[in-house]
């Protein structure tokens, strides 16, 4: 018995000790961390749309309606006249074949699609992967929210051969997420009226 | 046992994957290009060389009934040190080779070699078979790939090998072509075995 306790002893040492180093470096490098996070998303938003600060807004969703309760989307204004709406960034989520794609998307202020990209997916390579190449982006580029459907759903978005899901996982989430934004933002116009729409 | 006796014996003679048969999961799910390959091998070759360090280093502290709990909390601590300090301080690093870290906690690689090398030997070692065996991983998971990309893409490394009007034969970058590939190529050392 008591070899048995000390086993578990010596066992439990060497856990509180890599419990220790862990938190300690986790502390350490989590700020470091979320800062890098932070420019990386700084970055790919610059990308979307040049020469353009951007500001947050959260909406929160009626609760039951969707999985998230808040959505965050940025308003995009230019560098030399903050007044002047450039457009707006949006992310949007969904799974697709054998993950959940994430896409950054960048829309104009008649809400038409000016750019996409792709920042998470762990799709079939070779196929649904392909999704975050510039090829698969520039499908999109210039299309209403009215026509973003995959091509076999009625649409204007071509669909990679051999991987119509990941597409439409793509496409399906930025038009919903349009719908959502698109909402408050029209709402925003009509209460405050000196915001160009 | 000379150092350079350790060092190279991983590369082809104990081969973990096509000779040992260790760290299958990573062999097949990482080899759908070339550039993943390479990735995946140096990152479990780095920590392959640490872990076998570390676990030299305590192996006279470890009450032998229970090194092996002991091995999976060092090893997995020490990974998740590395991938910590590198998203903070290499970023671009972490980039390509942060995906393969997850994977490498639980790569048998590394506690095969903990189990079957680095408890009874000296630092020195146990070091030179850590390179030895990452280098013989990266080496087989690198020839794997090369086929599947060629296959599978026409590319390799992303460069087009084979003319645009070569028609890519999907089923090899899909999971099942892992399976093609591996069976394919460890009948033929077999084979080369044998003869010999």
């Amino acid at each position: 018995m008591k070899f048995y306790l000390k086993l578990g002893f010596i066992l439990l040492a060497f856990c509180v000790v890599a419990t220790a180093i862990l938190a300690y470096v986790n502390s350490v490098t989590k700020p470091r961390i979320d800062e890098l996070k932070r420019v990386a998303a700084q970055e790919a938003m610059a990308k979307l749309i040049p020469n353009a600060e951007f500001s947050d807004v959260v909406i929160h969703l009626p609760e039951g309606a969707s999985t998230p309760d808040s959505l965050v989307y940025y308003i995009a204004t230019a560098k030399a006249d903050s007044t002047k709406i450039l457009g707006y960034i949006l992310s949007a989520e969904k799974h697709g074949y054998s993950s959940n794609v994430k896409t950054m998307a960048a829309i104009d202020t008649e809400f038409k699609l000016i750019n996409i990209k792709v920042i998470e997916q762990a799709e079939t390579p070779g196929l649904g992967a392909n999704c975050s190449s510039d090829s698969f982006a520039e499908r999109f580029k210039g299309l209403l929210p009215e026509k973003l459907l995959v091509d076999k759903d009625g649409g204007e978005v071509k669909a990679m051969t051999g991987a119509t899901i990941t597409t439409r996982a793509v496409t399906n989430s930025i038009r919903e997420t349009i719908a959502i934004i698109r909402k408050d933002i029209e709402s925003r116009a009509n209460t405050l009226p000196e915001v160009e729409a | 046992m000379s150092f350079f006796k350790e060092l190279t014996k991983g590369i082809i003679k104990e081969n973990p994957t096509f000779v040992i048969v260790l760290g299958m999961c990573p062999t097949l799910a990482t080899t759908t290009s070339v550039k993943n390959a390479i990735g995946m091998g140096i990152a479990a070759t780095f920590v392959l060389i640490c872990s076998n360090i570390m676990i030299s280093l305590i192996k006279n502290i470890t009450p032998d009934k229970i090194r092996i709990p002991v091995y999976v909390v060092v090893i997995a601590a020490f990974v998740s040190v590395v991938d910590m300090a590198m998203a903070a301080y290499l970023p671009d690093l972490h980039k390509s080779l942060g995906l393969f870290i997850p994977l490498i906690v639980v790569n048998c690689i590394i506690l095969g070699r903990a189990e079957a090398f680095a408890n009874k030997n000296n630092v020195l070692n146990s070091m030179a078979d850590g390179i030895g065996m990452g280098l013989g991983f990266t080496l087989s998971l690198s020839v794997v790939a090369t086929i599947r990309e060629l296959l599978g893409n026409g590319t390799w490394l992303d460069m087009r090998i084979l003319p645009q009007s070569y028609n890519p034969m999907l089923i090899a970058i899909l999971a099942p072509g892992a399976f093609f590939t591996l069976g394919f190529l460890m009948a033929a050392i077999n084979m080369l075995k044998e003869k010999r």
